[in-house]
């Protein structure tokens, strides 16, 4: 519970970039950000924000109505990432799982393989250290990595920065690789176009029972480390139909990113989401 | 999940409601949690009422309202109240194409003297 991790400071995370400078300066870039969502249900003047037509300034309680949702900043920012990456024909990627799934390992392995194809940038999001962004830059790919100090997962407005710094080339390829985390992500639109949840077998087959929400907002379903499934008591066909109850639209492929197992099926359905 | 910053979503919304509507002080705050909104309503209130300190909600009263979740039926085509994401269908026992309600999270209204 992300109540109790204390990630309740939105400005404490930090971007590294290449250079490692510029790190303190994104606190408040959302000094500028229009007041008005597009969440909300009732019509307004956008002119006037959400102020009632009538003020009742002559009474001496005031009722503000409001219908906004909690999350209509992510959520606009995210829709702006969105279709910044659609003007730039960049496919945007959220990889979400546990920690310890081999997202880092199944990005290695992609970059090394597509390299030579695509363009392909990576924004890595964990609590701490630059390790995954510098091994995802030993591969070959530009890297920028968030670090979200407490902070459980990453949001909107840290990829938004991200983008600035990352100058990401047109027909390209962004994976962002989340916090690993199975709950908190789940609830913060990033503008991906899909979103992918690793799970691994050495996890609970019962795992998207017990995560419903990651596994409901998901397209795509890597089972990855399936080099393991002999030693390890993990079905895939339970794991598959677990899934598929939740979110009958969630596609799978099973992977080993070390035996390089379902890399090419990987790289199909890379392929045809442009 | 992460309560705590959504708490303080809400009030960054209500400041920069309440400046738009030239109040200063909040009395109440009128929330609507979903049932399968992904919000744990008492965290997430718990976490509101601790952080109000110093803000403009720090007097106000924090009424929750809980919308209950749906979901509309894969197999028969019906819609039935869901209190978790792995309720089934009463009727046939098959699981939803989609969650129709209950992911509400939003602030409904604000009282202000």
């Amino acid at each position: 519970m992300c109540d109790t991790c204390g990630c309740g400071n939105p400005d404490e995370f930090k971007i590294h970039d290449h250079n490692h400078d510029h790190d303190h300066d994104h606190s408040h870039s959302h000094d500028h950000q229009h007041d008005h969502d597009h969440g909300h249900h009732h019509d307004h003047n956008p002119e006037h924000g959400h102020e009632p037509t009538h003020t009742h300034e002559h009474l001496p309680k005031k009722v503000i109505s409001l219908n906004m949702d909690i999350l209509s900043e992510n959520n606009r920012l995210a829709e702006r990432n969105r279709g910044w990456f659609e003007g730039k024909h960049v496919l945007c990627l959220n990889m979400v799982s546990s920690p310890g799934s081999g997202k880092t390992s199944i990005l290695e392995k992609t970059i090394h393989s597509l390299i030579s194809t695509w363009k392909i940038f990576v924004i890595e999001g964990d609590q701490q250290t630059t390790r995954d962004a510098d091994r995802i830059e030993k591969s070959g790919a530009p890297a920028i990595q968030i670090n979200t100090g407490s902070g459980c997962h990453l949001d909107a407005k840290m990829i938004s920065l991200s983008l600035k710094k990352l100058e990401i080339s047109d027909h390209s390829i962004l994976f962002i690789e989340n916090v690993g985390n199975l709950v908190c992500p789940a609830m913060f639109d990033l503008g991906e176009q899909k979103r992918v949840v690793v799970i691994s077998v050495t996890e609970g087959d019962d795992k998207p029972l017990k995560y419903p929400y990651m596994f409901q907002t998901s397209n795509l379903c890597i089972i990855n480390k399936t080099d393991l499934l002999p030693y390890v008591d993990f079905s895939v066909e339970t794991a598959v139909k677990y899934a598929r109850q939740l979110n009958p639209n969630l596609e799978f492929i099973q992977m080993s990113s070390k035996t390089g197992e379902g890399m090419a099926e990987w790289y199909d359905w890379l392929g045809k989401q442009f | 999940m992460h309560e705590l910053s959504l708490a303080l979503e809400v009030i960054g919304l209500a400041q920069r409601e309440a400046g738009k509507n030239g109040v200063s002080a909040i009395q109440e705050i009128l929330i609507e949690v979903g049932d399968l909104s992904g919000v744990e309503a008492d965290s997430f209130q718990w976490g509101l009422e601790m952080l109000v300190k110093g803000t403009i909600l720090e007097d106000a009263v924090v009424n929750i309202i809980r919308t209950p979740g749906k979901g509309k039926c894969i197999g028969c085509n019906i819609e039935f109240e869901m209190k978790t994401r792995l309720d089934v269908c009463p009727e046939c026992q098959c699981f939803p194409s989609g969650i129709t309600g209950g992911k509400e999270f939003r602030v409904v209204s604000m009282l202000a003297e």
